[in-house]
């Protein structure tokens, strides 16, 4: 008897396909429903920021950095600055610094609020995106109040940040605080704890600790994996050591160490935990100055540095070579989305097709911090 | 025996966590909707609801203007050109263009954040759809006008008052480099 002969069929998903985050591309070699591997292509979304910067100079290129990852921009801005204020030995006034943990924590629990809505709706539950989606929403309009924008905030500025709180800020966002904790139970209700959201995602690309560090992955991809690394915590920058809270880390309660579940309930935890930085941020704050003194023709001394930030996707690095001219000689930028585009490859031998969606999403990639 | 009573726990799991989703669903049917039915049906117009900081799309006032370029040189995509000459009668600077360029614009607030009057500020216009590239370029001079010279003391001039107060107004939600006083926010 012999055996049914198969054939392997390649198939093309994206670039413009609508549960791709954005404009990925696979190669998606499969054995019917069975995938043999999924081999990423990225690059249609390299819109040359690194080189910009080179020609804009150190001021103009702060609405840039918005656009590379547009979903926690306010990460981007800081790390910029950061860079900038390194090279420059620029000390941030302590209330600008709270300004900036502030807004970056708010925009932490928007980004990861999207990033478990478009988990559920990748998996084919569409009603958790509008729940999530309205709560972004509240934060957007926050931040549109303090910064004047919804997404693309440039914020943050060389030495601090562009604005103070405004009138009343405070006690709105601790109002919001205390509305959110309670949708955070509600919305775990709604789907996190839902059984058949639960086997769909148990045991789903599974990630070995070792293999998490040879991937390079980092943020709550790598914290799912049990490994506890939060740039927060473990490099502190900013006013981080001055605020208590938890790293949250995948333990495998729900299938093994590392699958997709226990990078959703990661971020689930996180934001809860953004959520105590918040409130201990927000009554902690002293007065005074938000803005350093820069000399408006900002030129730092000529020299590199690297600064690390914990994004909403990880640890995001910014490399920067100034040659003492009023332009960046080099910059660079590190993110976390690259790192975990990497080992989809890896991932997806013997996974369903289907799964490559639910993939994708449990390892929050967004299409523009890949490619720059 | 354990296979089976595992196959009915897995049902009444899936159950139950079903009734408690659709539970949260339910009472979302009480509350009040966050969407609004924008543009027609708003009680008032989105534009009169956004904060004073948001950054719509440019306006300048001209009346204000010191033709001081820093807007122009604060941009970092050019879309402001600016054309000021010193007029050799008067010896007056004489702004003969000022167009932004509102398609290449990003909105970034770079611009505003530098005008010494507050001229050059966002509106919390962003409705700017238009059938032709052309016509979003706002050209703010018709006739070439004197720059505004800052006086000594409060403003005068009873037509430029109101506009330099607003000007100034809006100067003053930016944070002010060592600054001490925030705007209006009490020390926590
Ligand atoms: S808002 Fe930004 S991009 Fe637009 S004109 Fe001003 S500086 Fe240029
Ligand atoms: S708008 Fe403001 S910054 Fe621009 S030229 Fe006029 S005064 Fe200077």
């Amino acid at each position: 008897m012999s055996t049914l002969r198969t054939e392997e069929m390649t198939l093309n998903m994206g670039p413009q396909h609508p549960s791709t985050h954005g404009v990925l591309r696979f190669v998606v070699r499969a054995d019917g429903e069975v995938m043999r591997e999924a081999i990423p292509d990225v690059g249609y979304l390299h819109r040359s920021i690194e080189k910009i910067a080179e020609k804009v100079g150190y001021r103009g290129f702060m609405p840039y950095t918005d656009r590379v990852d547009y979903v926690c921009a306010m990460f981007t801005n800081q790390g910029w600055g950061m860079a900038c204020e390194k090279l420059a030995g620029i000390e941030v006034p302590k209330r600008g610094e709270y300004c900036r943990v502030i807004a970056a924590e708010f925009n932490r629990i928007a980004s990861h609020l999207l990033s478990v809505g478009a988990m559920a709706m990748d998996i084919g539950a569409m009603t958790p995106f509008a729940h999530v989606i309205r709560e972004r929403e509240m934060i957007n309009d926050l931040i549109e109040e303090l910064c004047g924008a919804r997404l693309t905030f440039n914020y943050m500025r060389i030495g601090g940040v562009a604005w103070d709180l405004p009138p009343g800020w405070r006690e709105k966002a601790l109002k919001y605080l205390d509305h959110f904790d309670p949708i955070l139970e509600e919305y775990n209700a709604l789907i996190s704890w839902n059984k058949i959201y639960v086997e769909r995602l148990a045991n789903v690309g599974v990630i070995t600790p070792a293999e998490a560090i040879n991937y390079n992955l980092v943020g709550p991809n790598l914290r799912a994996c049990g490994i506890k690394w939060d740039i927060r915590k473990d490099i502190p920058y900013s006013v981080y050591p001055e605020f208590e809270f938890e790293v949250p880390v995948g333990n495998g309660q729900w299938g093994k160490l590392g699958d997709s579940m226990d990078r959703y309930v990661v971020r689930i935890r996180e934001m809860a935990e953004s959520s105590k930085i918040l409130r201990q941020a927000l009554q902690k704050i002293p007065p005074g100055a938000v803005l350093a003194k820069v000399v408006r023709n900002f030129k730092p001394p000529a020299g590199e540095c690297q600064i690390r930030v914990e994004s909403g996707r990880g640890d995001m690095g910014w490399y920067l070579v100034s040659d003492g001219t009023g332009y960046p000689w080099r910059v660079h930028v590190r993110t976390g989305s690259f790192a975990a585009m990497g080992i989809i490859q890896k991932l997806s031998a013997g996974l369903m097709i289907a799964d490559l969606v639910t993939l994708i999403a449990s390892l929050d990639v967004i299409a523009p911090e890949i490619d720059r | 025996m354990s296979a089976v009573s595992e196959y009915v726990h897995n049902i009444k799991d899936t159950v139950s966590t079903i009734f408690e989703g659709m539970a949260v669903t339910a009472s979302h049917f009480m509350r009040k909707p966050y969407t609004v039915q924008y543009p027609d049906r708003m009680p008032v117009r989105v534009q009169d609801t956004l904060p004073f900081r948001y950054r719509g799309i440019l306006d300048v006032d001209l009346e204000i203007c010191t033709g001081c370029l820093a807007c122009e040189r604060a941009c970092p995509i050019d879309c402001i050109v600016i054309v000021a000459e010193k007029d050799q009668q008067t010896r007056q600077l004489l702004l003969s263009q000022f167009d932004i360029d509102i398609a290449k614009c990003m909105y970034c607030g770079l611009c505003s954040e530098v005008c010494p009057t507050g001229s050059i500020h966002h509106t919390t216009e962003f409705e700017g759809a238009d059938y032709s590239l052309e016509s979003l370029i706002r050209r703010f001079v018709q006739d070439p006008v004197m720059a505004y010279k800052a006086k000594k003391g409060p403003e005068t001039d009873p037509r430029i008052a109101p506009i330099l107060n607003r000007g100034m107004a809006y100067l003053d939600q930016w944070a002010q480099p060592g600054g001490e006083k925030p705007p209006g926010e009490e020390p926590a």
